[in-house]
C-alpha cells in the first residue's frame, strides 16, 4: 500500500513537472480557426490545406459554440488560450475590441473590393478588425398565392391579412419571430433606431433611440394588431414559421436560414423590400449582420494569422469557393452583385439600405430589456410608450455599472 | 495497521524525503511562476496545500492522515479553492475589459507598437545565414531605394551589386547575398513569427516586421514606471495612473486593457443597497421558495398515490413499468417536449382545453399559469422516484401493525392516516428535504422551459416572473448581455450560497429534532 502511494506520488510529480514544461517547449508552427457554424467548415479546411501546400504551415478548422470562442478571446486572453483567428458576426467585435483581443488589420487597396457597409460592420473606432467574409440580413416574405403583388405600406398589409383573416383562409396576418431583430423595419420605417452615431461615424450609447416616438410607434402598430387578433399574443419563433409555412400566414419576416424550411414545405413565396409606415414613405431597413474573420491580438502567432487572412484567403477565387460552397451573400462586392437567384436579389433589395448592426458593447444589454418590452406589451401589462423607457432606463443602469 | 505505520525504518524515510522533496520543489517552481503572472489566488491556494502535503508526510505526528492527504489536497483545491474564489472575485471589478491579473495587463500594453510620425515603412524580404541561426532583411523604401537591415547595426543603404551584395532582380531585390540565402515566400511565411520578434537595424531606431508586406520602424507605444506605478504612452507623453484597475490619464481617458482590482463591497451595495433589485429580489425568492416546496410536495403526494392505488392491481408490473418511464427520458427532452406541447398556435393541448371550456391559458406568458406549468413539469419529472421510493417503503411497514390496526377497528381511510402515512413520513423526511434543496437549485426546469419568463415590469435588470435565483444569476452573468460582470455575478452567488446554507442548517436541525422525536 505504502509503495503504491509513493508511486502515485512520484507519479504526480511527474505530472506537475511535465505540464509546466510543456508550455516551454516550442511548439511546430501551425494557425487554428475557429467558426460558430458548419455550412463553411468544409470549404475553410480546404482553402487551409492549400495554405499549407503553399507555405507549410496547417491551418485547423473547428466548429466551436459562439459562446465558448466569446469566453477564449476574452477569459484566455490573460493565459494566452484560444484559437488564433475566429469568424464571428460582426456585433460580437466590442468586447474584443475594448478587451485588446482583436488585431487592427489593413487591407490595403484591397478594401475596395468589399461592400462598404461590410467594412463599416467590422470597423470600431475608426479602426478595421476584421475581414469580412459575408453579410446578411432579412427580408419582406409573402406567400404569393394569398398576396400577389407586395404591399407599399403597412397599413396595407394589414388592411390584405384582414380580409385574408375574416375569410378564414389564414390563421395570422404577419409572423412575427420575435419583436426585437426580426421586426426591426417595422420600427425603423417609423423612425426608430437603437442606438445613434456620434461625428466620428461610431455608434454611441449616449445617442439611445430605444424609445423614441418611431420605436413607439412601430410597438403601438403591433399591439394593435394583437389586439385586433391579427396576430397571437404568444410571439413564438417557430410557431411564426410553421403557420407561414403552411400557408396559415400571409406574410413573415425572417432571414435566409428560412429559405431550406420554406422551399421543403413547398410553399410560394416571394421576398421584397420591406413596406414603408406611409405612402410614399421611406421602406423599412433591416439591420445588417457581417461576418468575418478576427485574429487573436493575444496569440503568439499573429502576424502569420494574418498572412493566412489578408494576404492568402482574401482574393476573389477564394471568396467564389466560399460563396460556392454556401451561398450566402458574399462581402466581396463583385461576387455580391452578380448573386443572380430571385431570392438573393430579394433580401438584397430588402437591405438596400440596412445598417450594420452596433457592435459596442452596450449592445450586449438591448437585447433582453427589447425583448422584455415586446412581451409585457404583447401581454398587455405595459403600453409602448411605458416599456421602451423601461428598457431603456435598464439598459442605461447597465452601462453605467 | 497502526504499528507498521508508527515504525518507520530510516531508509523509507528517506526515499519519503526525497519523494516530497520532488514535489515541494516542482510545487515551488509552479507557485512561484503563478505568482510572477500575478495569479495571487490560485497561487496561495496552491501554497497552502503544498505546506499541508509537506506536513503530512514529513511530521510523524501527522502520520494518520497520510492515507488521506491525496483526497484532502483534492478537496481543497476542487472545493475549497473554487468556494474563495468565487468570494474573492465578488469584492473585485473582475468583467469585460478587467480579466487580466496587473502585471498582464502590463505585459500586455507594453508590447504594444506604434509608427512615429519620423518612422518610415518597407516592403521587405528576408535572407537566412547559411548556419541558419540569423536573419538579415532586404528593405525597399517608398522612394525604391535599398537597405540592408543587420539586427544590431545600423540600416545601410547598398546598390545592389556592390559589395557581398549581388545583383538585382527586377523588383530591386538582390538576388544573392555573401553569406546568406535569399529566403523564398514559401519559406519567409513559416518563420514570420520569429521574424517579427526580431529588431532589425541599431536601437532606437529599429525596424520590424509587421506583415507579410510591411516592415516599419515601430517603437513601443507604452512603458511601465514602477517608480510613480503609471505607464507612459511614449507618442504622446502622456501619463495615465491606475484607477480600480484602470490605467486612467489625468483628462480621465481610459487605457482599453485593465486589470483586476479590488472594489471592496461595492456589488453587494449595488445589490442589495438598490430598492430596484430588493423589491423584485425579494419577490422572486418567495416564488423560489413556493416552486422548491410544492415541487417537492405534489410529486411526492402523485408518487403515493400512484403507489397506492397499484398497489394490488393486476398487470402492475406493466403498469409500473409504464409510470417509471418519465424517469430515464432526459430532462432536457422531457421539458422540451412539454413546451411544445403547451404551445398555444401549435400545441395539442390548447385546441382539446378550448374545446372543453372555451378558452386556453396562455402557458408561457401569464404569470399564474407560466408558474403552474412549470410546477406541473417538475412534478411529472419527479414523481416517479417518490414513486418507487414510497413503493418500496410502504412495504418496510410490518404488516402486524395493520392487524392491529384492524383489531382497534380502523377503516381503510384510518389504516392510512394514522399507520401508513407517518410512518412512511418519518422514512421519506430526509429525502423530502433533500429534494427541497435540489429543488430549491433546479435550474433545468425553470431555465428550460421558458427562460424565466414571462418579464417583470420595470425593473432594473431584466427579471422574470417564474425566474427562481439561481436562473436570474446565470442570466445577468452569462445571457444578458456579451459584456461580462463576473464581479457582480460572484457577489449574487455569494448571497445565493449563503441562503442555500441557511436553509441546510434549518433542516438539518429539523432532521435532528425529527430523530430525537422518534
Amino acid at each position: 500500500m505504502k509503495k503504491v502511494v509513493s508511486y502515485l506520488l512520484v507519479l504526480l510529480a511527474g505530472l506537475l513537472l511535465l505540464g509546466v514544461n510543456t508550455a516551454a517547449f516550442a511548439q511546430d508552427t501551425q494557425l487554428t480557426l475557429w467558426i460558430y457554424d458548419d455550412g463553411r467548415l468544409e470549404v475553410l479546411t480546404e482553402l487551409g490545406a492549400q495554405f499549407e501546400a503553399e507555405y507549410g504551415v496547417p491551418v485547423v478548422v473547428e466548429v466551436v459554440d459562439l459562446s465558448e470562442i466569446r469566453n477564449a478571446m476574452t477569459l484566455g486572453a490573460a493565459s494566452g488560450e484560444g484559437p488564433d483567428m475566429i469568424i464571428i458576426p460582426h456585433d460580437n467585435l466590442g468586447p474584443f475590441v475594448e478587451n485588446g483581443a482583436a488585431m487592427p488589420i489593413d487591407l490595403g487597396d484591397s478594401a475596395e473590393n468589399y461592400l462598404p457597409s461590410a467594412i463599416d460592420g467590422f470597423t470600431y473606432d475608426g479602426q478595421l478588425y476584421g475581414v469580412p467574409l459575408a453579410v446578411e440580413n432579412i427580408g419582406f416574405f409573402r406567400n404569393v398565392d394569398l398576396v400577389p403583388e407586395a404591399p407599399a405600406t403597412w397599413a396595407e398589409v394589414e388592411e390584405i391579412g384582414m380580409e385574408l383573416l375574416d375569410e378564414g383562409s389564414i390563421d395570422s396576418v404577419i409572423g412575427f419571430p420575435d419583436l426585437t431583430y426580426n421586426i426591426y423595419p417595422v420600427y425603423t420605417s417609423y423612425g426608430g433606431y437603437i442606438f445613434g452615431r456620434d461625428e466620428a461615424g461610431n455608434f454611441t450609447p449616449d445617442d439611445i433611440g430605444m424609445n423614441n416616438e418611431g420605436m413607439v410607434a412601430g410597438l403601438a402598430w403591433v399591439q394593435h394588431l394583437i389586439e385586433e387578433g391579427a396576430v397571437s399574443a404568444n410571439i413564438d419563433w417557430e410557431a411564426s414559421h410553421v403557420q407561414f409555412e403552411t400557408g396559415r400566414s400571409a406574410f413573415i419576416m425572417t432571414g435566409p436560414w428560412a429559405i431550406n424550411r420554406f422551399d421543403t414545405a413547398g410553399v410560394p413565396y416571394a421576398i421584397s423590400a420591406f413596406p414603408a409606415a406611409e405612402e410614399g414613405g421611406e421602406p423599412g431597413y433591416p439591420f445588417l449582420g457581417v461576418q468575418g474573420l478576427v485574429i487573436n491580438a493575444n496569440k503568439e502567432n499573429a502576424i502569420l494569422a494574418q498572412v493566412f487572412a489578408v494576404d492568402f484567403l482574401a482574393t476573389e477565387e477564394h471568396y467564389q469557393a466560399i460563396f460556392d460552397a454556401e451561398p450566402r451573400p458574399s462581402a466581396w462586392a463583385s461576387i455580391f452583385e452578380s448573386a443572380t437567384d430571385p431570392n438573393t436579389a430579394g433580401f438584397n433589395a430588402a437591405g438596400i439600405n440596412a445598417q450594420p448592426m452596433p457592435s459596442i458593447p452596450a449592445m450586449g444589454f438591448v437585447w433582453d430589456a427589447w425583448v422584455n418590452a415586446g412581451s409585457l406589451v404583447a401581454q398587455g401589462e405595459l403600453d409602448p410608450q411605458e416599456a421602451l423607457d423601461s428598457a431603456v432606463e435598464q439598459i442605461l443602469a447597465q452601462v453605467n455599472g | 495497521m497502526n504499528k507498521i505505520a508508527i515504525v518507520i525504518p530510516t531508509r523509507s524515510y528517506l526515499i519519503n524525503l526525497a519523494i516530497v522533496g520532488a514535489i515541494l520543489i516542482g510545487a515551488m517552481w509552479l507557485i512561484t511562476s503563478l505568482f510572477a503572472q500575478g495569479l495571487v489566488p490560485l497561487g496561495s491556494a496552491l501554497s497552502a496545500i503544498t505546506v499541508f502535503i509537506a506536513l503530512i508526510y514529513l511530521r510523524r505526528k501527522f502520520t494518520p492522515l497520510r492515507w488521506l492527504g491525496i483526497g484532502l489536497a483534492l478537496a481543497m483545491l476542487f472545493t475549497l479553492y473554487p468556494l474563495f474564489y468565487t468570494l474573492y472575485i465578488s469584492v473585485t471589478n473582475m468583467g469585460s475589459g478587467h480579466l487580466m491579473a496587473k502585471q498582464q495587463a502590463i505585459n500586455r500594453l507594453e508590447s504594444e507598437l506604434y509608427l512615429p510620425e519620423s518612422g518610415a515603412t518597407y516592403s521587405w524580404t528576408a535572407f537566412q545565414s547559411a548556419d541558419g541561426a540569423s536573419y538579415v532583411l532586404w528593405l525597399i523604401d517608398a522612394d525604391g531605394t535599398g537597405y540592408l537591415a543587420r539586427p544590431g547595426s545600423p540600416l545601410e543603404a547598398v546598390t545592389p551589386g556592390t559589395g557581398i551584395v549581388g545583383a538585382a532582380d527586377e523588383n530591386n531585390i538582390p538576388l544573392t547575398l555573401e553569406g546568406y540565402e535569399r529566403l523564398p515566400l514559401n519559406r519567409t511565411v513559416p518563420i514570420i513569427t520569429q521574424l517579427s520578434a526580431i529588431d532589425f537595424g541599431e536601437a532606437p531606431n529599429t525596424v520590424r516586421v509587421s506583415s507579410l508586406r510591411e516592415a516599419a520602424a515601430l517603437q513601443p507605444k507604452y512603458r511601465y514606471d514602477a517608480a510613480q506605478d503609471a505607464i507612459i504612452d511614449q507618442e504622446t507623453g502622456e501619463i495615465y495612473r491606475p484607477v480600480e484597475g484602470t490605467f486612467t490619464s489625468e483628462s480621465g481617458e481610459e487605457l482599453p486593457i485593465g486589470y483586476i482590482d479590488y472594489i471592496g463591497a461595492r456589488h453587494f451595495q449595488n445589490f442589495l443597497g438598490n430598492e430596484g433589485f430588493r423589491e423584485p429580489l425579494l419577490a422572486m425568492l418567495m416564488w423560489n421558495i413556493t416552486f422548491a416546496f410544492c415541487s417537492v410536495f405534489f410529486s411526492f403526494c402523485v408518487g403515493l398515490i400512484v403507489t397506492i392505488l397499484f398497489e394490488n392491481l393486476p398487470g402492475k408490473r406493466v403498469i409500473r413499468a409504464l409510470l417509471i418511464i418519465p424517469w430515464p427520458i432526459p430532462v432536457l427532452i422531457s421539458i422540451l417536449i412539454w413546451r411544445s406541447m403547451l404551445n398555444p398556435d401549435l400545441g395539442f393541448v390548447a385546441p382539446i382545453l378550448e374545446s372543453i371550456f372555451g378558452s386556453s391559458p396562455d402557458w408561457f406568458s401569464n404569470v399564474g399559469w407560466t408558474r403552474l406549468a412549470v410546477v406541473m413539469v417538475n412534478v411529472w419529472l419527479s414523481y416517479p422516484y417518490f414513486y418507487v421510493i414510497t413503493a418500496g417503503a410502504i412495504r418496510s411497514i410490518p404488516g402486524e401493525i395493520y392487524d392491529a390496526a384492524l383489531v382497534d377497528g380502523a377503516s381503510g381511510w384510518g389504516k392510512f392516516y394514522h399507520v401508513t402515512l407517518p410512518l412512511l413520513l418519518r422514512i421519506m423526511m430526509p429525502l423530502l428535504i433533500a429534494s427541497f434543496t435540489f429543488n430549491f437549485n433546479n435550474f433545468n426546469v425553470i431555465y428550460i422551459f421558458n427562460f424565466g419568463l414571462p418579464p417583470m415590469p420595470n425593473t432594473i435588470v431584466p427579471m422574470g416572473y417564474s425566474d427562481i435565483l439561481i436562473s436570474f444569476v446565470y442570466r445577468l452573468a452569462f445571457v444578458t448581455s456579451n459584456v461580462t460582470n463576473y464581479g457582480l455575478a460572484a457577489a449574487i452567488t455569494v448571497l445565493l450560497f449563503l441562503l442555500v446554507a441557511g436553509l441546510v442548517i434549518i433542516q438539518l436541525r429539523f432532521t435532528k429534532a425529527l430523530k430525537e422525536t422518534a
